[in-house]
């Protein structure tokens, strides 16, 4: 006897499985991963979203929500495992990281770290994977530039995707204003003021650096974590990747060789983000207080990277 | 001395401050924020305010949003504990409320949220005289009814969330079942927001082919195929969601999001929410029932005549009946 579906649908081509083009993985389902899947859903940047967590009911319930709004998503499959077999269908080893989990279902993926403290979770993460350089990015200060560029806007009353500003180097409280680099209009603030950004500033341009750094810790202090502008920043890098942009974003990458760093570290600088991952950096003479900022927070790094065991 | 500002911009005009497509949100939990956040990605409006009572989630709730502006184009978000906030808001969405807690009547659930609601209400129609208010919190459809009594406004200005999601979650489940996106199956259920809700099976079609005239059971115990369990998978849905993670967010954030589009760009689509549906189907009382509505700049500006048999009839009716019997034990 005739299912519904069979008196209703006549197939025209054999049922095979479809191989999804954009497929995007979310590990962790805590405030900060789902923010980052409703932004991924709401940009309809995915043909198919897989969640992964360890604990097996949120991670359930969080799917079974996303799945209930799919009338108004273009995103046909959401799935959700605690194993990484969502990727692939295999079962987990005894004994096998989660990290080699994601390379052995997804070999040719690109790895976004954005759990903190993001710079050296990033170095972490490109030595446990054996993954190339390029495929293993840190959120970065793709968000510090972003809160920077509000805040100017505020300054300034006007839109800030037309502020023009970048944060690079350690994501967090030594990460580095590039003063000279900050225009509106391709005008540089700082050829209108040369104090900007100094102590000298009578006003008091610095602060606006100092309240990006302090941005995260206010907002904890406030409702307990943050989520949405990191997600959304997510969001945004993603979409340079998946539809082959080639924009340029400020995330984590290896910065061996440049600026006289010696080290295997991760800091922001400007990059080329498209489909094939974090394909090249842009080169600024930065001014030599900037380097040697920059130098110092690689020493910190490499300070505390070097310590770690089983990498 | 003049200021980086002043030499880098010369002022024309005087910058106009009155937004046009101005949301308020009451209520920044998992609910509104979910809202919140939709509405962001979805470029609906020029301007968000947020109020909440609870200060330090508002402003860090507000701050969050506003660290994201880079990634979306609502140029203000706001917040605060006072409605003066709230002015001029086109579309007022209230997500606040008490929630039950254990071994409490739904009586007494109501009373308590009568009691929220007489705080926030007068406040957002002096604030926003012609404003529409979108009614989220459980029970919707008593506080639909609730909240258009302390409103004053007319009811055509005040509707629920009502049976917008769990239509969305049929269809959804729908799609599932067929193997189509749930945009192309078409199913309606209406009345009550919960376990009584109506599931509208002579409705349901795929490319207008009726499911019913393929199967003349479905929907009913006989049917092989158990097409009724999907409803009752829709009634079971929160419930389930909420014994996995605590509280359901996205899908109603959605659906909510889904509606403000229709009122903000008076695009006149049809939805099922909740409305006064006195003088309808034998209704006396004034309750409010989540039946097809066409949403627009104004509100609810018709309904759609839904042809109900018996049974459904019978069940709207006794949902009318259940709502009314809260709903005048209520001191306002």
């Amino acid at each position: 006897m005739a299912t519904l579906k069979e008196k209703l649908i006549a197939p025209v081509a054999e049922e095979e499985a479809v191989i999804p083009n954009n497929k995007i993985t979310v590990v962790g389902v805590g405030q900060v991963g789902m923010a980052c899947a409703i932004s991924i859903l709401g940009k309809s940047l995915a043909d198919k979203l897989a969640l992964v967590d360890v604990l097996e009911d949120k991670l359930k319930g969080e799917m079974m929500d996303l799945q209930h709004g799919s009338l108004f998503l273009q995103t046909p499959k959401i799935v959700a495992n605690k194993d990484y077999s969502v990727t692939a269908g295999v079962h987990q080893q005894e004994g096998e990281s989660h990290l080699n989990l994601i390379i052995k279902y997804s070999p040719d993926c690109i790895i976004i770290v954005v759990s903190n403290p993001m710079d050296i979770l990033t170095y972490v993460t490109w030595k446990l994977s054996g993954l190339p350089k390029h495929r293993v990015i840190g959120s970065g200060c793709n968000l510090d530039s972003a809160r920077f560029r509000y805040f100017m806007a505020e300054k300034f009353g006007i839109h800030l995707s037309s502020c023009h500003g970048w944060i690079w180097g350690e994501h967090g409280d030594s990460s580095v204003a590039v003063w000279s680099g900050v225009n509106v209009a391709g005008v540089s603030l700082q050829e209108l003021n040369p104090e900007m950004g100094t102590d000298n500033n009578s006003e008091n341009w610095k602060e606006v650096h100092k309240m990006v750094v302090e941005s995260a810790y206010e907002v904890i202090k406030l409702k307990g974590y943050t989520n949405w502008a990191i997600g959304l920043s997510v969001a945004d890098l993603i979409e340079s990747m998946l539809k082959n942009l080639s924009r340029i974003h400020p995330v984590s990458t290896i910065v061996k060789g440049m600026y006289g760093i010696e080290n295997e570290v991760f800091l922001s600088f400007p990059c080329i983000l498209n489909a094939r991952g974090l394909i090249s950096v842009i080169n600024q003479k930065l001014k030599d207080d900037e380097v040697a900022q920059l130098k110092k927070s690689a020493d910190t790094l490499w300070d505390i990277q070097k310590g770690l065991k089983d990498l | 001395m003049s200021t980086v500002k002043e030499k880098l911009i010369e002022n024309l005009i005087e910058e106009d401050k009155i937004s046009q497509r101005k949301i308020t949100i009451v209520g920044t939990g998992a609910v509104g924020m979910a809202c919140a956040i939709c509405i962001l990605l979805k470029d609906l409006a020029d301007e968000l305010a947020l109020v909440d009572v609870a200060v330090d989630k508002l402003k860090g709730e507000m701050m969050d949003l506003q660290h994201g502006s880079l990634f979306f184009n609502t140029s203000k978000i706001t917040s605060g504990k006072d409605y003066s906030v709230s002015a001029n808001s086109k579309l007022v969405i209230v997500t606040a409320g008490a929630r039950q807690q254990e071994g409490e009547s739904r009586l007494a659930l109501v009373q308590r949220n009568v009691n929220i609601m007489k705080s926030i209400i007068p406040a957002i129609v002096q604030h926003s005289p012609d404003c529409k208010m979108l009614i989220v919190s459980n029970p919707v459809d008593i506080l639909t009814y609730v909240v258009w009594k302390l409103s004053g406004l007319p009811a055509t200005r005040v509707f629920g969330s009502g049976c917008n999601l769990d239509s969305a979650r049929f269809r959804y489940l729908i799609g599932e079942k067929l193997g189509v996106h749930p945009t192309s199956c078409h199913g309606w259920i209406i009345g009550e927001h919960g376990d009584s809700s109506v599931p509208l099976w002579s409705g349901v079609n795929v490319a207008g082919v009726a499911l019913k005239t393929l199967d003349p059971k479905l929907g009913t115990d006989a049917d092989k195929d158990q097409w009724k369990n999907i409803h009752k998978q829709v009634v079971e849905s929160a419930y389930e969601i909420i014994k996995l993670k605590g509280y359901t967010s996205w899908a109603i954030g959605l659906s909510v999001t889904d509606l403000v589009g229709s009122v903000l760009k008076n695009l006149r689509r049809v939805h099922p929410v909740s409305t006064m549906v006195k003088g309808l189907y034998g209704i006396k009382e004034e309750i409010f029932l989540s039946i097809p509505c066409v949403l627009g700049q104004n509100g609810v500006s018709d309904i759609v005549k839904v042809n109900l048999n018996s049974d459904e009839e019978a069940l709207f009716k006794k949902s009318a009946d259940t709502l009314w019997n809260v709903q005048k034990e209520l001191v306002f």
